[in-house]
């Protein structure tokens, strides 16, 4: 039996950028990951750097979107640490922060916007709302029919593909212990230890850190634990390579999209549109199976993307593909320790590309008893009456 | 590129790659001209010289412009025919 200090269950974002932190801290980390690092969520995203109010927290009441921008100050802090990544691993990863549009097309669309910025100015996000003209003159991408934006100056995008690899590289480079094609065959609490096997290896550790999306709550159940979190099977899309068109992240207040341009020329355009889960032979939901491609989502994509910039139509889309993340029971992620198992952590339930630098830097933190404020809003600490009768 | 040992092939025709006229022969793609010409096709967004990438109709990397009506086309898949004219921006 091996010992580490700390044992991390899946090689993304999250997974990958606590090892390096930990590990650069002095700490032995052994980190573990079912398929290959960062070919999950953390890879399969479209690499939205996303500060402003999020489309799903604005059309689900007053009372969500409130408790959304309540996780202004975790934006905050990953703005900083976006801005510093590629220095900090000595990587290219495409990180572009230009600027992020998010555009209404209809009065009643301005009307949320107007509300929206409201709500992030009171929360220390600078977001500024501009009339349609002044969005084009920013954008000249945008249709004469976007009447107003709201432009963040510290969004953009990043190369989601390499941002995870360089996170478990320099994490190797710090001395982890990183384990790919190695799923967890047991899991257990032993008085205050934890023993994860995997291969033909057990590995005993004082701390354990489930940041596997989706699996995490699979990962929970081997713990007697559980973890409002659901999988979602979302579909994203690429066109052809162009000239320089887009410079920002474009997003739309009242339709699912987001879209940029990568280093290489292609727009990739997605938003959060179905596709349909995999089921297992006993009708779950099964995370490891492809995900079907829904038509009706890969055109409606489409359409809001045309609606937005319309020279969009003139591309050829080139690919669309899957991916599976996980959403937690109230929308907000969930990361932190589970108080009813003290040392189990949890990371998941999306934002993680955008917040995911921060969620790991932070729970490192914690780990070694820094207060981390930032974290309470996003505890799994509030879905304990869950676990009244587990653990 | 082409094999010319031991290989009969029809008549030759023309096409047209960035104003230059080129050989082809039927049942040739647009790629396999290119590739003939240059193995270079295009150029990545620093700068690099950029070939052919899977041959197979699936990166898509290989998209050319039909002139005069700017139709895009992966030219892996898309075959040489008489009096093709093609640009590679």
């Amino acid at each position: 039996m091996q010992n580490a200090d700390v044992l991390i269950v899946g090689g993304g974002l999250v997974g990958c950028a606590t090892a390096w932190h930990l590990a650069r801290g002095g700490a032995q980390v052994v980190l573990v990951e079912a398929g290959d690092i960062g070919m999950g969520a953390s890879g399969q995203n479209a690499g939205s750097l996303h500060f402003q109010l999020e489309r799903r927290f604005l059309e689900n009441g007053e009372a969500l979107a409130e408790q959304a921008a309540q996780t202004a100050a975790l934006n905050r802090l990953a703005i900083d640490d976006w801005r510093r990544l590629e220095t900090e691993l000595g990587a290219d990863l495409h990180v572009v922060m230009d600027g992020g549009l998010m555009v209404a097309e209809t009065a009643e669309q301005v009307a949320i916007l107007e509300r929206k910025v409201a709500r992030e100015n009171a929360q220390g996000i600078n977001t500024r709302l501009l009339d349609g003209d002044e969005a084009r003159t920013l954008a000249p991408c945008l249709s004469p029919g976007i009447l107003a934006a709201g432009f963040l100056a510290d969004e953009g995008h990043a190369d989601a593909r390499s941002v995870t690899r360089a996170f478990a590289q320099a994490a190797a480079a710090s001395g982890a212990s990183l384990h790919s094609r190695s799923p967890v065959t047991s899991a257990s609490r032993i008085e205050r230890h934890f023993e994860i096997g995997f291969r033909e290896s057990t590995v005993r550790a004082e701390r354990l850190v489930l940041a596997c999306g989706a699996w995490t709550p699979i990962l929970c159940a081997k713990l007697n634990l559980h973890m409002p979190l659901y999988p979602v099977a979302l579909q994203m899309n690429a066109t052809e390579r162009t000239g320089p068109r887009i410079g920002h992240l474009i997003q739309h207040v009242g339709r699912r999209l987001s879209m940029k341009q990568t280093d290489a020329g292609n727009i990739l355009i997605g938003g959060g549109w179905p596709a349909r889960l995999a089921s297992d032979p006993r009708g779950a939901f099964d995370p490891a199976g492809k995900p079907v491609l829904i038509p009706a989502s890969l055109a409606g994509n489409l359409r809001a993307a045309i609606d937005t910039a319309p020279f969009v139509e003139t591309l050829n889309l080139i690919r669309t593909w899957t991916g599976v993340t996980a959403i937690s029971a109230d929308q907000l992620p969930i990361v932190g320790e589970v108080p009813s198992m003290p040392g189990c952590w949890v990371a998941g339930g999306g934002s993680a590309f955008t917040l995911g630098p921060t969620f790991a830097r932070l729970m490192a933190q914690a780990m070694v008893g820094t207060p981390t404020p930032e974290l309470d809003i996003v505890s799994p600490a509030r879905f304990e009456h869950l676990n009244s009768f587990m653990g | 590129m082409r094999i010319e040992r031991r290989v009969e092939r029809q008549a030759p025709f023309s096409i047209i790659v960035e104003g230059e006229t080129l050989p082809a022969y039927p049942g040739e793609t647009i790629a396999a001209v290119l590739i003939e010409r240059s193995p270079t096709i295009g150029r990545t967004a620093s700068g690099a010289a950029r070939g052919m990438f899977c041959n197979m109709g699936t990166c898509s990397l290989c998209m050319v412009t039909l002139l005069p009506e700017g139709r895009r086309v992966r030219a892996c898949l898309t075959p040489a025919e008489p009096g093709l004219e093609i640009g590679l921006g």
